[in-house]
């Protein structure tokens, strides 16, 4: 292969990555929000991703509906199951804190995992959506339907971002995010702004699933497996950063495509936990946020 | 069923898994650091044990490691302890000055990309296809007994030790500066301890004995191959120690016997159908998250087990 070959090579990569940035950006605004509102890392986000996927799933691939409405009805469904796993295990020990948040995730996570794996049994799912063709665009591949996640992951980065700044329930959210009682004591209402802050997250939950199931086939592991890469576009932006998310998305999406130059496609994963130990070593903060509460 | 072999798979599992319950305790319980990726200071071991006591890799057969020192077992041990202290260097090196949540994340992913490693990487111990039939240590000059009884008791006396040293520690006056530096780290400080070294004292300390239980299991299985070592180890023991009340090596062991007794009880149960022994592994699953929060939220044994916090009234 010549140097052109190669350049195309990367381009080719790149152009792939866009696709694989898109999703890690639907993935990581629910997750970020949650950090930024609620305080705390809530692992069982990828399970919410998983459980969208398979409801759309069922919908769309059983039962034979057209493929939006099946993915429509699956993002209702996960961001009322985000708003009740809110309501009935962690807002009760909210007062415990962070870590143990945390850890309760990690066992919300078990939960669902559990329960959604018996229910769909062990094999490979797919979406029942019309094969396209790559597009050639001047010898490069283009993908179709991660074009379309590329619209769509801009598409709710610009909702977000106009909902949380020109909606009073947006802006609660932004309020309660920087200082909870102060928002309390204005006069906001903090329980109501919790739940539409967890609906929210829910959708996002839910469009990521969609997303996931689009990208590629299911299996019910396969959401657990991007927690590592979520996580370390979370903390390359900043942990609770939103709009750090969106650079973050891609710069990780971009390095672990382009090390399939040199690596083998089992490395992707390690690429992402490289940048993040490259990211905690030289900035901790990310590139938003203050350094007293990263390290000691 | 049979109950003998029960009990005995019971007190070999709960002996390994323990001594990862403590070293838990000790970091998180006593020292308040967050380690998400317990499971990879047990896989190392595990592994530094096959690669020191496995014979080199032969022509003839289909394997692709290139590592096998051939030594003895008991060199197998001790490799399995310094792969442990190794790995909590490395690992320790760049996490141990972030915080809570940073700290959980950092050792998450640092034991996820160890996973990714020894599964991608045939050259290390054959990927995902791992080492089988691993030699018991002692198996002829033992074959007078159950060998299973042997080493259920080899490992409940190493848990023992384990136990006793821990316990050592956290009444000494060591150990009382270390429930200092998890329940207030600026009153330790200002007594002029330094807090990040406590730190890296106490994983460097701790991790061998992981790398240990390694070894252990390895005798156990007969076999290491990277499905033993998923994230699931490190959940297990997370939940053993928070039902048994994080901070007290007793409550970390009472966890991890009810546990242990939850899953392989599960396991025993007949299943007629393949299906029908999924969605019970899947319900399992399901079951151990939920108790998780359960005991997360109400603590059932924390009066009994836990020590009260030694924080100043402010």
């Amino acid at each position: 292969m010549g140097e052109t070959g190669d350049t195309m090579r990367v381009v080719q990569l790149l152009v792939f990555g866009l696709g694989t940035g898109a999703f890690l950006l639907i993935a990581t605004l629910g997750f970020a929000l949650i950090r930024r509102v609620e305080g705390f890392l809530n692992i069982a986000h990828v399970e919410l991703m998983s459980l969208a996927a398979f409801v759309t799933w069922y919908f769309n691939s059983s039962l034979g509906w057209h493929f939006l409405i099946a993915a429509t009805i699956a993002v209702a469904i996960t961001a009322l199951v985000a708003l009740v796993i809110a309501r009935v295990i962690y807002d009760p020990i909210k007062h415990l804190g962070a870590p143990i948040l945390l850890i309760s995730s990690v066992g919300v996570a078990f939960l669902l995992h559990g329960i959604t794996a018996a229910v769909v049994g062990v094999g490979i799912r797919s979406f029942e959506i019309p094969r396209l063709d790559a597009w050639r665009i001047g010898g490069v591949l283009v993908t179709p339907y991660r074009m379309v996640l590329l619209v769509l992951a801009a598409a709710t980065s610009v909702g977000l971002a106009l909902f949380l700044n020109k909606t009073r329930t947006g802006k609660s959210i932004r309020a309660m995010a920087i200082n909870r009682e102060l928002a309390g004591s204005r006069g906001i209402n903090v329980v109501r702004t919790s739940r539409a802050t967890w609906l929210v997250s829910g959708v996002l939950a839910g469009l990521g699933g969609v997303a996931l199931g689009v990208l590629g086939t299911l299996t019910t592991d396969i959401a657990f497996q991007q927690i590592l890469v979520i996580l370390a576009v979370a903390i390359v932006a900043g942990l609770g950063s939103l709009y750090g998310v969106i650079a973050a998305a891609f710069i990780v999406a971009f390095a672990m495509d382009l090390s399939l130059l040199a690596l083998p496609g089992g490395y992707r994963p390690v690429i992402a936990f490289a940048i993040v130990i490259v990211v905690l070593l030289i900035r901790p903060q990310g590139f938003a946020g203050s350094r007293e509460e990263v390290t000691a | 069923m049979n109950w003998g072999q029960l009990a005995i798979t019971v007190v070999t599992v709960v002996s390994i898994l323990g001594v990862l319950t403590l070293v838990l305790n000790m970091q998180y319980g006593h020292a308040g650091m967050i380690n998400f990726g317990v499971v990879a200071y047990f896989a190392v071991g595990a592994y530094a044990y096959v690669l020191v006591t496995q014979a080199p890799p032969s022509e003839a057969s289909l394997d692709q490691y290139v590592i096998g020192l051939g030594l003895p077992p008991w060199a197998g041990l001790i490799g399995a302890a310094l792969a442990g202290l190794v790995f909590a260097a490395i690992t320790g090196w760049p996490t141990l000055r972030l915080r809570g949540e940073y700290l959980a994340l950092t050792t998450f992913a640092f034991a996820e990309v160890f996973h990714s490693f020894i599964v991608n990487e045939q050259r290390f111990a054959n990927g995902t296809r791992g080492l089988v039939g691993v030699p018991r240590p002692y198996r002829e000059t033992l074959d007078f007994v159950d060998y299973d009884i042997v080493l259920a008791i080899g490992a409940l006396v190493f848990l023992i030790v384990v136990y006793v040293i821990f316990e050592r520690i956290v009444k000494s006056p060591y150990g009382r500066a270390l429930e200092a530096l998890r329940d207030d780290e600026l009153a330790l400080i200002t007594s002029g301890k330094r807090s990040r070294r406590f730190r890296m004292e106490i994983f460097l300390f701790t991790a061998p004995f992981a790398g240990m239980a390694g070894a252990f299991y390895v005798w156990y299985t007969t076999l290491v191959i990277p499905d033993l070592f998923t994230a699931e180890v490190t959940f297990i023991v997370w939940i053993a120690l928070v039902l048994g009340g994080e901070g007290s090596n007793r409550g970390a062991l009472i966890g991890i016997t009810l546990v242990t007794l939850f899953e392989e009880l599960v396991r025993a149960i007949p299943f007629s159908t393949i299906r029908a022994a999924q969605v019970a592994a899947e319900l399992e699953v399901a079951a151990l998250g939920l108790l998780l929060i359960i005991f997360l939220r109400w603590q059932p044994f924390a009066a009994w087990t836990k020590a009260p916090k030694r924080v100043a009234r402010s």
